[in-house]
């Protein structure tokens, strides 16, 4: 009977694993989002296509453009969908350029008009969502729908924020009750292929906007069909389709149906001494994307990212982990790549688009604004002297393996606004000073506030606030007295910082565009908690400066206004500011492309192509 | 008959359960769950468009009226979508459970068979140098962190600097020939840390029914080694075996593996929920959550039946 038992185990257990295997197999055929669906890398090259593999450190949470709120959301939406405009593909420093709009905007003399053409015969890939299953041609009321949705709370959107209180009548259709039928007097569809848009005042980052992820294009029809689903099912006019997504990656296709725009490389803003290496020469006159397949593998781990690069022929990307720096490169100083390495891969390193800074919350009066002018000029006085015990020196090479770059304030460097004179002094430790500074003013370890140190839980935040905390010590703040709350999740930490919970906030910044006001705005009072002026800045001088610049072109005068900010928020002493990390990639011989993932982010794709004569003679992946 | 009555008498008394379970576990989500909010907003968002995201994930709505609707999701099995991608959970869980089934089955087969017979092994050359050979493994087994293990196993069988012989990572089936390929490294992996465990579980137990009377007896008549393991001491510690790789299932079938699907770039049921802890997903907690509870009590229920089939004392009443 026991025999006659165990069998029947053993065949349950089979029958399971058969069910399961079949299960998988049969969702192969039917479900668009099947993982499975990713084509045997070995028979999509068998069958000559040419396929691109990227790897991300991290997935995107959703692929509706309504919520491109990171960037490897933003890299996916790029990819799928369109957008009016774009950022070069070779120029550095970052220029916006026009995508599918016919060229850059006509804006009116006073700046609040901007009229956009869109290029005709321009197709959404095929989807159910389409009467016949074929997709139409996108016009320019297929924006003004995609724009509409981002003042629409019933699709859960993330990116009003770029627009709002900027176009006539927008926020007020949304107060009205976003009603689609409703026309808004800002932004119209003046014929099938013309865009207008009314600003409220001039808003010089307009075109940047359209650049961005959020302002990809949707059509109407499958936001109605797919409802919410359009997080996890893309239907774009981009240069990919989207084939499958899951938690692990996302595969597309070419787009059969994309345009065809020969590049011009040198319009691209192509850099001969810089580029020449990456053989990007190749793609001169030719039109994306040049890849029949792209799939984009979503990778927390470092170790498994690097072993799925190094094998060959499982990844051809890699954002080199922390823990591989000193394996890739010979030398940091000067940057030097391990000849072992080179000679198998591309290597590039780039300041990022965005800082690491950490800012005192002045809502508190224990270090901030106090009712007390005595007491707010002794809090002042503590936090500069904090900033004086910080050692940046110490924490760039602990951290970011002295690639980083420290500078003074918040307009970081891959800015045009950046200012390279600045007095390094906010920068520089000088511990005599703070320890000076906190006697003179009445500080002693007994009347040392107690502060929160916030951060979302993990080791590596774990280790920067304890350096903090070193460093702190050293000038007398007592252990105790420095108090760590990490948080599960970045949504609770964000929460805690909305709620302003916490005195001491770190945090990092990526532009979202090429302009120093994206980070300005972080301390621009109207942004206070729950914004992203976490530090709570109220300053009258600096809003008034903000305000003054936010209508203003580029040019001298508004640099100069930027920079006086920057100079305002360092001697209010209002944050341990700043640091940009250096991005060191590593991608494969057979790989032509110049990657990056700041802010061209997601666009560089269409541009990259496979040639598998350049892989080094004897390499595994070829 | 008397199997069938047993098995609605269980199913019902399981419903006190299930309920309890999805309880505490909905007030540990709502009070101590991650709030999505802020996982959802823009920059600088405003008061009204904070209000707005809560009001849209139900956060606004009092307890017992969030708790009601989890009911009702629980009876009509709809949990509706996911707040994160907007996919229906349901279909998320029908993607992803047969894939965590099939990255699973094979340890968890091997993991339990191999700790069977190791542990045969051991009990039968007790306090012996093979004893402590084996038991020596199954402290490593237990000791080294699986995190380790994965990347160990990873390194040595998958890259480039190893043998180079399976993938690295992924979920790419398409065949046989695919699956055995993608599930090798994941597999040895599992059986590698479970192996540890479960054979010093199985032996605790065999040696115990190793010293019972009825053994000795038998052994006093002369029967072969291979008969007294198999008639008469695998079958009575059959009872403690079902019990645990009866109660292993659920947590297979409906957590799947995290680490292992995390690592291994598998697309399982796992990682979903892993995603919808750190993002406060709770659509698709609320899913796995109950599935899991209605697994346990199924579980219950099979185990109880099973115990009757292995041992005709048992009584089903």
């Amino acid at each position: 009977m026991n025999v006659t038992d165990s069998r029947s185990a053993t065949h349950v257990w089979l029958v399971s694993l058969v069910a399961s295997l079949v299960l998988t197999a049969c969702g192969n055929d039917t479900s668009p989002t099947s993982a499975d669906s990713v084509a045997k890398p070995s028979r999509a090259e068998r069958e000559g296509l040419k396929v691109y593999r990227h790897s991300m450190d991290g997935a995107p949470s959703s692929i509706d453009p309504v919520q491109a709120r990171n960037v490897y959301s933003n890299t996916v939406i790029l990819n799928a969908y369109d957008t009016l405009y774009a950022f070069k593909y070779l120029a550095r420093p970052y220029e916006v350029k026009a995508n599918l709009a016919v060229d850059m905007p006509d804006i009116s003399d006073d700046g609040l008009v901007y009229r956009i053409k869109i290029k005709q015969g321009v197709y959404f890939v095929d989807d159910p969502a389409f009467e016949g299953g074929t997709g139409r041609e996108l016009t320019a009321e297929d924006f003004v729908y995609s724009l509409k949705r981002q003042f629409d709370p019933s699709q859960r959107p993330a990116g009003a924020w770029l627009w709002q209180g900027h176009i006539v009548g927008l926020d007020e259709w949304k107060s009205d009750g976003s009603d689609y039928s409703q026309e808004i007097e800002g932004l119209k569809a003046l014929d099938r292929y013309t865009i207008q848009i009314t600003l409220i005042k001039p808003y010089p980052q307009l075109v940047f906007t359209l650049a961005q992820g959020y302002a990809a294009i949707v059509p109407r029809e499958a936001v109605e069909k797919y409802g919410r689903e359009m997080g996890s099912h893309a239907v774009g006019s981009g240069p990919f389709k989207v084939v499958s997504y899951d938690s692990a990656s996302i595969v597309f296709e070419k787009n059969k149906k994309f345009r065809q725009e020969p590049v011009d490389i040198y319009f691209e803003g192509y850099n001969e001494a810089t580029q020449k290496e990456t053989g990007v020469e190749a793609i001169n006159g030719r039109s994306p994307p040049f890849v029949d397949r792209l799939e984009i593998h979503f990778i927390n781990q470092n170790p498994a990212r690097w072993s799925a690069f190094t094998k060959g022929n499982e990844t051809q990307f890699l954002l080199v982990p922390n823990e591989q720096v000193d394996t890739v490169f010979s030398s940091k100083n000067p940057i030097t790549p391990n000849p072992e390495y080179a000679s198998k891969y591309h290597m590039g390193w780039y300041q990022e688009a965005g800082l690491v800074f950490m800012t005192f919350n002045m809502s508190f009066p224990t270090i901030g604004y106090n009712d007390d002018p005595e007491q707010e000029r002794k809090n002042k006085a503590l936090r500069c002297a904090m900033i004086k015990a910080f050692d940046w020196e110490r924490r760039n090479e602990s951290f970011y393996f002295n690639l980083g770059r420290v500078f003074p304030g918040i307009i970081p460097p891959v800015t045009p606004e950046f200012d390279p004179d600045l007095s390094t002094d906010s920068i520089t430790r000088d511990l005599d000073g703070a320890r000076k500074l906190l006697a003179d003013n009445g500080w002693t370890p007994e009347n040392l506030p107690t502060l929160s140190y916030g951060s979302q839980a993990g080791v590596s935040q774990r280790l920067f606030f304890e350096q903090f905390r070193g460093f702190m010590v050293k000038i007398g703040y007592p252990t105790k007295k420095l108090k760590l709350k990490q948080y599960a999740t970045f949504g609770d930490y964000s929460k805690a910082m909305a709620n302003s919970e916490l005195e001491l906030v770190f945090k990092g910044w990526g532009l979202d565009f090429p302009d120093a006001q994206n980070t300005l705005q972080l301390f621009y009072g109207p942004n206070a908690s729950p914004g992203s002026n976490d530090a709570n800045y109220k300053n009258p001088e600096y809003d008034r400066l903000f305000q003054e610049a936010s209508v203003m072109q580029p040019s001298p005068e508004r640099t100069a206004l930027y920079r006086r900010m920057n100079e305002m928020a360092i001697a209010d002493c209002i944050g341990i500011m700043s640091l940009s990390r250096t991005r060191i990639m590593m991608w494969h011989k057979d790989v032509i492309a110049v990657p990056d993932r700041e802010i061209v982010g997601g666009f560089f794709m269409k541009y990259v192509d496979i040639d598998k004569s350049l892989l080094p003679a004897g390499s595994k992946g070829k | 008959m008397e199997i069938l009555q047993f098995a609605l008498r269980k199913l019902i008394g399981g419903i006190p359960l299930i309920l309890g379970v999805t309880f505490i576990s909905f007030l540990l989500m709502v009070y101590f769950g991650p709030d999505q909010t802020f996982e959802l907003l823009g920059k600088n968002p405003t008061a009204d468009e904070i209000a707005e995201v809560r009001h849209q994930l139900g956060y606004d709505k009092s307890f017992v009226v969030r708790y009601g609707e989890f009911l009702k999701q629980l009876v009509t099995m709809d949990f509706g979508l996911s707040d994160s991608t907007g996919e229906p959970v349901s279909s998320m869980l029908g993607r992803t459970i047969p894939v965590s089934i099939a990255l699973v089955t094979p340890g968890f087969i091997l993991g339990n068979l191999l700790g069977v017979l190791l542990a045969l092994v051991a009990a039968y050359h007790r306090s012996g140098w093979i004893d402590k050979a084996i038991m020596g493994f199954a402290v490593v087994g237990m000791s080294v962190s699986f995190l380790i293990v994965i990347i160990a196993f990873q390194i040595l069988l998958s890259s480039s600097f190893g043998l180079n012989l399976f993938p690295v990572r992924g979920w790419n089936v398409n065949s046989v020939g695919d699956y055995v390929m993608y599930v090798t490294v994941p597999t040895l992996a599992s059986v590698f840390v479970a192996l540890g465990y479960n054979t010093r579980f199985y032996r605790a137990v065999l040696v115990e029914e190793m010293t019972r009377d009825h053994v000795r007896t038998a052994r006093a008549f002369g029967i072969s080694p291979m008969k007294l393991f198999y008639k008469h001491i695998l079958k009575n510690a059959l009872i403690p075996i079902i019990t645990r790789v009866m109660f292993s299932i659920p947590l297979v079938v409906v957590s799947g593996s995290l680490l292992i699907e995390s690592y291994f770039g598998i697309p399982g049921v796992g990682k979903i929920t892993f995603d919808a802890i750190t993002s406060g997903d709770q659509p698709v907690l609320k899913a796995v959550v109950s599935l899991t509870a209605i697994l346990f009590v199924l579980t219950l229920l099979i185990t109880d039946i099973l115990y009757r089939a292995v041992d005709p004392r048992v009584s089903l009443k």
